[in-house]
């Protein structure tokens, strides 16, 4: 279970004072997959962060099954991030190694007890025939279903994916919508996907929150759809689409 | 005209053992300024770049102190820094002057202050979202280096190299004055301070195509690792 109380967040420079999050409670059920929706800046992307230490909060809790994760020592956490992997909205692949080397590579960091095979996670992001391509040589879907076999790779209890659709076009965005859907399927890990997309949360997610200005300003129980619908608008659609079928 | 081309083919064999050892000396000067760039210069960079404001490992008085010495060393006209060096290399070296090891000191340093400056660069322009994607995966500062700085750093890397060799290149001309010899010394002995012009221009000829050799070399290596 993850916990988040009374969490606030500000981003100082010598004269601007951004407040990205402020008094966060969130609550989110193991092996949940959960949304978090907002326009730009509202702080899904600091939220999210929180998870895996990139982020500190000023002040509050954030609590991931029995770590409190903002106040781990380094070699705590670093034992406590092998177990949580995130997908980016830039893939964040490594250019000069293979598809092979960058699903690879969070092994060659840890050790893990009973990690996935390269072969069989390319399999199960459909790119077996990749194996010794280089980035470059792929398209962006294909990137990403890298991105997202490095993320699986070493089952991870927690899955974070920040906009991991919002640089692919909607074609493209459906498989990756799909390769997640069945990863959470399949491993059932907690599952959180920040994105600006409602129909990818729809698509995917249990319950989302909504953020604005950052605050969490509601929770809504998704009513999950088979398939992607196209729709481009934000919080005062994302309830009237979320909670209809 | 072949009577000129044979009087300057035969003066160039004439010259041509004294050439080479001086050749020697200058390889003595580059292989020292070369190892001292990867195995100082290198991690010097990496920790100008590691400890800067607002990354992982941020460090004021490292990154402030290492600024500050590779900022001076950089500053110093070269032939300043050799002079100043004097006393210290008779004191490390037993004698300052009369051979390419002793000039090598100063090299050594200007080799050092110069790379790290590169590698820092190279090290800038790999995109955060690496640094971040190692801190995301728990991995460790060595880790991060090894495993993804200097991965997507590593033609940048190679450039930075061939540019600094080709300047220590140029610096090492500069050692004849504490009687370090090599190839720039020879020419200006012969031709600035004989006036034996050809042989000289034969010699900066010789440069030229070692500069050359340099360049090419380096821009194939960089360019065979890149898979970006
Ligand atoms: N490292 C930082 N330094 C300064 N300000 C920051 C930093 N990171 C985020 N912010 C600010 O905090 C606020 C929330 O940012 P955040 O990235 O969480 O928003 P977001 O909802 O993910 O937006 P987007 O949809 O554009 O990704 C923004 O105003 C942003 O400018
Ligand atoms: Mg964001």
């Amino acid at each position: 279970m993850i916990q988040i109380q009374e969490v606030n967040k500000t981003f100082r420079d010598e004269d601007t004072h951004v407040y990205a999050l402020r008094d966060i409670h969130l609550t989110i059920d193991k092996g949940e997959a959960f949304g978090v929706i907002g326009e730009s800046g509202a702080g899904k992307s600091t939220l999210l962060r929180l998870l895996n230490a990139l982020e500190r909060p000023d002040s509050g809790r954030v609590l991931v099954g029995d770590h409190q994760v903002n106040q781990l020592s380094r070699k705590d956490l670093r034992a406590y991030q092998k177990d949580v992997s995130m997908v980016f909205q830039q893939f964040n692949l490594l250019n000069n190694k293979t598809v092979e080397e960058n699903v690879r590579l969070p092994l060659t960091l840890h050790q893990y007890d009973h990690p996935l095979t390269v072969d069989a996670v390319l399999n199960f992001v459909g790119l077996e025939d990749k194996k010794h391509s280089y980035p470059s040589q792929l398209s962006g879907g294909q990137k990403q279903r890298v991105g997202i076999a490095r993320a699986l790779i070493s089952r991870p209890t927690l899955l974070l994916c920040d906009e991991p659709t919002s640089a692919l076009d909607q074609n493209t965005t459906e498989e990756i919508v799909n390769v997640l859907k069945k990863a959470h399927e399949v491993f059932g890990m907690t599952i959180i996907v920040v994105t600006h997309e409602l129909a990818v949360i729809k698509a995917l997610c249990d319950r989302s929150a909504v953020m604005e200005d950052g605050r969490i300003v509601d929770i809504v129980s998704v009513q999950k759809s088979a398939e992607l619908t196209d729709f481009k608008s934000y919080h005062e659609r994302a309830i009237e689409v979320l909670t209809h079928a | 005209m072949p009577e000129t081309l044979s009087i300057y083919i035969e003066r160039v064999i004439d010259f041509a053992p004294r050439m080479v050892d001086s050749l020697w000396e200058t390889s003595i000067m580059l292989f020292f300024a070369m190892l001292a760039a990867i195995l100082v210069g290198l991690p010097v960079g990496t920790l100008l770049f590691l400890s800067a404001d607002g990354r992982p490992n941020e460090n004021r008085l490292i990154n402030r102190s290492l600024n500050a010495v590779v900022n001076i060393i950089r500053s110093f006209p070269f032939l300043l820094l050799v002079v100043a060096m004097q006393p210290l290399i008779r004191e490390v070296y037993g004698r300052a002057t009369g051979d390419p090891i002793a000039a090598s000191f100063p090299m050594i340093v200007i080799a050092i202050a110069l790379y790290a400056r590169f590698v820092e660069q190279s090290l800038m322009d790999v995109p955060n979202g690496i640094i971040e994607t190692a801190q995301s995966m728990g991995a460790t500062t060595w880790q991060m280096v090894w495993k993804f700085l200097y991965v997507e750093a590593r033609s940048s890397l190679v450039i930075g190299f061939t540019t600094a060799v080709i300047s220590f290149i140029s610096y090492s001309t500069i050692m004849g004055v504490v009687g370090g010899g090599g190839i720039g010394d020879f020419a200006i002995r012969y031709g600035y301070q004989r006036y034996e012009t050809d042989i000289m221009y034969t010699a900066i000829i010789v440069i030229i195509i070692l500069v050359e050799v340099f360049q090419w070399f380096g821009l194939r290596l960089a360019k065979s690792i890149d898979k970006r």
